[in-house]
């Protein structure tokens, strides 16, 4: 049937072994040597040229963390990770500030282009600095404009370079690396950092806080819009590192951001190890809209390498009617393990939480989040898609509690499941808590193919069968492409649409 | 999901340690039954579950279980009038089933004691996961309970009622029963006491056979004094049927597990449970269910009602095999949350590893609808009634399901007992 075998051929173009961004750079990188002590922390700080409070708190996260024990209760399964077998620190070597695209290294530059930026992007992120003229024109451009998004592109473990700083300056922003914030902006980061995730709060986020190298900051005024949409791209490249960075986003009273996180790794046969931490501040009024699409290397078919992605992230709702959405397109990674989560502590905040997960091959996905409801009439909403095929196993798991004082606390939850194949599982597994009277929660789950109902519907009004299939299945995850903004719906339609599609062959 | 090994023993822990030591001369059972005994106590040994045994997350038994009481030598525990007339009654009191056994037409009847001395239950004695604890604790104690067996064919006009009833003190019964290929059947499990502490663990295990129908009805009404930790586990043979109603209303610190596995093709299960949960009780309701064949089906409903200080849990965990194909299975609970000092929480977990199967979960929590109130009131009728009204209907809609008169009948009417104490 040529309706199959175009299904099966469109699922294997997105199968783990045809992962696009798999290639390598050799790029001339400096290096810590291998392993985890406080020598190596004191060298990350130095490179870092870091003040002392900053030393301090990682020196604290890192005695806090040789404490801990690795956690074990998600459903996942990998062999022990040796953490003195990791390069803690990777830069590539390169003069800083380069005036023009001939400067800029030019294997870094080949990174960019192969990753599929545009050469006008491509310009701005290998960090060319811009004469009046240029910016003059772009000015005009409106069209140009009105597509922007300023980039932080992470290579490894430092930022290669931030772009349109000096426009954002203009409207208040600060978007840099967190390294250049902990210099630049010391107070912003003393006061927030460590806020939402503490060092102690769990045994990767306690590394990261010991080990991180770099990551992005953001700081929105009050008041303002943030004029373009945020965008940090990281990329895993050097052998045998771990990534970690650490993302601080705050908006004050009544701002406004939306931030976009992308993430590409080569294809090697050892496991690499990226654990984040991501921590967002609303306060009052402010809305925070953070979208991820994550597509680290999964591994090769048989289930051999791929990223370890154990990330901690979680949002405050510190101040009254503020708002944090979370979206995510989990393509990538061997194993994920994350929580987008949001903590509802002011008044009439709210939460969302928008994902699609997408496992083949041997992935495994520990994917959900948490909503904890603390405020007076807070709501929350959470909508998973998660799509397993191969031999993956694909999980949700999320927690909705309300505190005793929350009162009128909302919280809806649905999350969905499709399989493809009888070798991989979809679990589901929510907690829910209600502590207060005028809680009110509902959860629903559902676990399928697709019905022959649904199918018969549609045929009988003269569309096809495969056409049939694909508008089901592009409906099943809509409600997430949907919260996603304009420049990653693109990109996420592409990696999840053909995959979906093949999923009900 | 190991149980840690605690470094110091709880006093609860130590108690039963000690317990086992000066029972063990009197527990029955021949060898195999003894090392089992063995197995089990050296698994409390390593700690009851904590918070961080996920199967025990909502209830910390290590925590929550404070004191053991002793065992009481002479008992008053007298039986009950069956929930349904005309049942034939089958009391345990105080942990000791009854010499007389009574005859029913194609039903064999044995002490439990007695099958642990010839050691042919020993092979039902295994817990079913490392974080069994309630069947490490009843394997390790049980000395009684009955044997049922219910012939091939046999189609039972009167239903059976187990009583098991305690008037304070220890008591570990387990109940087992087979229903025979064909046979049709009311089961009751009466789980009720009077007087101070007491420590109560039950295994119930029913095995239906091809073609099997069972309705099955746990009746759990502890004094607010008792700890009762509870197993239901049930293998539902080839197009067999269980219906397993579950009404927890009383009881200190209350564990009610279902463990129920389909076995053969066109096997069905239905969960049907309500639970009123006042005073300060700690109630928790944990289902595993395995669809381990294809062609089976599953429905769950848990209604509960949640009054005064006490804290509801409800874990549901459907598991799909992988060549469980054609598998429909829905569970959901819903919960009135009525006061503010209440809590409850849900864990409905799917676990699905076949891909041609329809599967789906609810939950809700909520206080009471104000369009339905507001309704009723804008008919004449006052607030507390209107409530009154509402709760019941939430809850008695799970009862009006069962297809028997007589038994919605009798249930509804403990269900109006409890409103009335607790309303």
């Amino acid at each position: 049937m040529p309706a199959v075998q175009e299904t099966i051929d469109r699922v294997r173009k997105i199968d783990v072994d045809q992962y696009k961004y798999g290639f390598q750079t050799e790029i001339e990188m400096d290096k810590a040597p291998k392993g985890l002590s406080e020598e190596i922390i004191r060298f990350i700080s130095a490179k870092k040229g870091e003040p002392d409070w900053m030393l301090e708190w990682r020196l604290g996260a890192y005695r806090r963390w040789l404490t801990l024990e690795e956690p074990t209760w998600a459903r996942v399964h990998y062999p022990k990770i040796d953490f003195q077998d990791i390069h803690y620190y990777a830069a590539p070597k390169s003069t800083p500030g380069p005036k023009s695209l001939s400067e800029v290294d030019p294997e870094l530059l080949k990174v960019y282009e192969k990753l599929g930026i545009p050469l006008k992007e491509q310009e701005i992120l290998a960090g060319v600095q811009k004469t009046e003229e240029s910016e003059l024109e772009e000015a005009n451009d409106n069209v140009y404009k009105s597509g922007r998004v300023a980039v932080d592109a992470v290579f490894d473990s430092v930022s290669v370079v931030t772009t349109f700083k000096k426009e954002l300056a203009e409207a208040g922003v600060i978007f840099c690396s967190i390294s250049e914030a902990i210099r630049e902006h010391p107070e912003l980061v003393q006061k927030y950092l460590g806020s939402v995730v503490p060092t102690s709060d769990n045994f990767y986020a306690t590394l990261n806080s010991a080990v991180f190298t770099d990551g992005s900051f953001v700081f929105v005024p009050k008041g303002v819009r943030c004029p373009m949409e945020l965008s940090t791209y990281f990329r895993i490249n050097e052998k045998n590192t771990g990534q970690f960075e650490r993302t601080l986003i705050i908006a004050e009273e009544g701002a406004y951001v939306s931030y976009l996180e992308g993430c590409t790794a080569p294809q090697r046969d050892e496991n690499q190890l990226h654990a984040a931490v991501v921590e967002l501040i609303a306060l009052d009024d402010a809305e925070i809209k953070y979208s991820t699409v994550q597509n680290w290397y999964p591994g090769d078919a048989e289930g051999k390498g791929g990223i370890y992605n154990f990330v901690t992230k979680r949002g405050d709702c510190r101040g009254d009617r503020s708002k944090i959405s979370w979206t995510q397109v989990e393509t990538g990674s061997a194993i994920t393990w994350k929580y987008p989560s949001c903590i509802l502590r002011g008044d009439d905040s709210s939460g969302e939480f928008y994902s699609i997960a997408v496992s083949n091959g041997y992935q495994q996905v520990d994917s959900g989040t948490k909503m904890i409801h603390l405020g007076k009439n807070t709501s929350s909403r959470i909508i998973s898609k998660g799509i397993a095929a191969g031999y993956s196993q694909n999980t949700y798991r999320g927690q909705v509690s309300a505190h005793r004082k929350a009162t009128n606390a909302r919280n809806f939850t649905n999350c969905d499941s499709l399989l493809i194949g009888d070798q991989c599982g979809a679990h589901t597994v929510p907690y829910m808590e209600a502590k207060n009277a005028t809680a009110q929660f509902e959860h629903e789950a559902t676990t399928s193919k697709i019905s022959e109902d649904q199918k018969f519907y549609v045929m009988q009004r003269g569309i096809p069968e495969e056409e049939a299939i694909a508008l089901i299945v592009n409906g099943f995850v809509k409600d997430v492409i949907q919260q996603l903004p304009m420049e990653f719906a693109v990109e996420a339609q592409k990696l999840i649409g053909i995959s979906l599609e093949g999923s009900v062959g | 999901m190991n149980m840690h090994a605690q470094p110091q023993r709880t006093l609860a822990e130590t108690a039963l340690i000690d317990a086992f030591g000066e029972r063990l001369s009197l527990l029955p059972g021949d060898g195999a039954v003894m090392v089992k005994r063995d197995d089990a106590i050296e698994a409390i040994k390593h700690g009851l579950p904590t918070r961080r045994v996920e199967s025990w997350h909502y209830t910390d038994l290590r925590r929550l279980l404070t004191s053991v009481p002793a065992f009481e030598t002479d008992g008053i525990a007298k039986a009950l009038d069956p929930v349904l007339d005309s049942s034939a009654v089958l009391p345990v009191l105080n942990g000791v089933s009854n010499s007389k056994l009574p005859e029913i037409d194609g039903v064999t009847v044995q002490r439990l004691s007695e099958k642990l001395t010839d050691g042919s239950v020993a092979p039902g004695l295994d817990r079913y996961g490392a974080d069994d604890a309630i069947g490490a604790l009843n394997t390790a104690f049980v000395a009684d309970g009955y044997f049922v067996d219910i012939a091939d064919g046999t189609q039972l006009e009167k239903p059976i009622e187990l009583q098991n009833l305690q008037s304070g003190g220890q008591a570990h019964v387990r109940l087992l029963t087979r229903v025979g290929a064909g046979a049709k059947a009311i089961i009751v499990e009466r789980q009720a006491g009077e007087g101070s502490d007491a420590l109560i663990s039950s295994v119930s295990q029913l095995v239906l056979d091809e073609g099997a129908e069972v309705t099955w009805l746990i009746v759990q009404e502890q004094p607010d004094t008792a700890t009762h930790l509870a197993q239901f586990k049930a293998h539902i043979g080839k197009d067999a049927k269980l219906t397993l109603f579950i009404m927890n209303a009383g009881g200190k610190l209350v564990r009610q597990e279902v463990v129920v596995r389909t076995t053969g093709e066109g096997a069905d299960f239905k969960l049907r449970g309500i639970n009123l949960l006042a005073g300060d009780t700690h109630t928790d309701t944990t289902m595993v269910l395995d669809h381990a064949v294809p062609h089976t089906t599953s429905t769950e409903v848990m209604r509960n009602v949640v009054t005064g200080k006490a804290r509801g849990v409800f874990q549901g965990r459907i598991n799909v095999h992988q060549y469980a194909q054609k598998t429909n299975a829905k569970m959901a609970c819903n919960t009135l949350l009525l006061s503010d000092d209440g809590e409850f929480s849900t864990k409905p977990e799917l676990e699905i590893f076949a891909d041609d199967v329809v599967c789906g979960h609810g939950a809700t929590v909520t206080e009471i609808d104000h369009d339905h109130l507001f309704y009723l009131m804008a008919r004449g009728i006052n607030e507390k009634t209107a409530r009154g009204l509402l709760v019941k209907a939430f809850v008695a809609e799970v009862i009006e399901e069962l297809d028997d008169e007589a038994l919605v009948e009798a249930l509804e009417a403990r269900l109006d007992g409890w409103f009335l104490t607790h309303g």
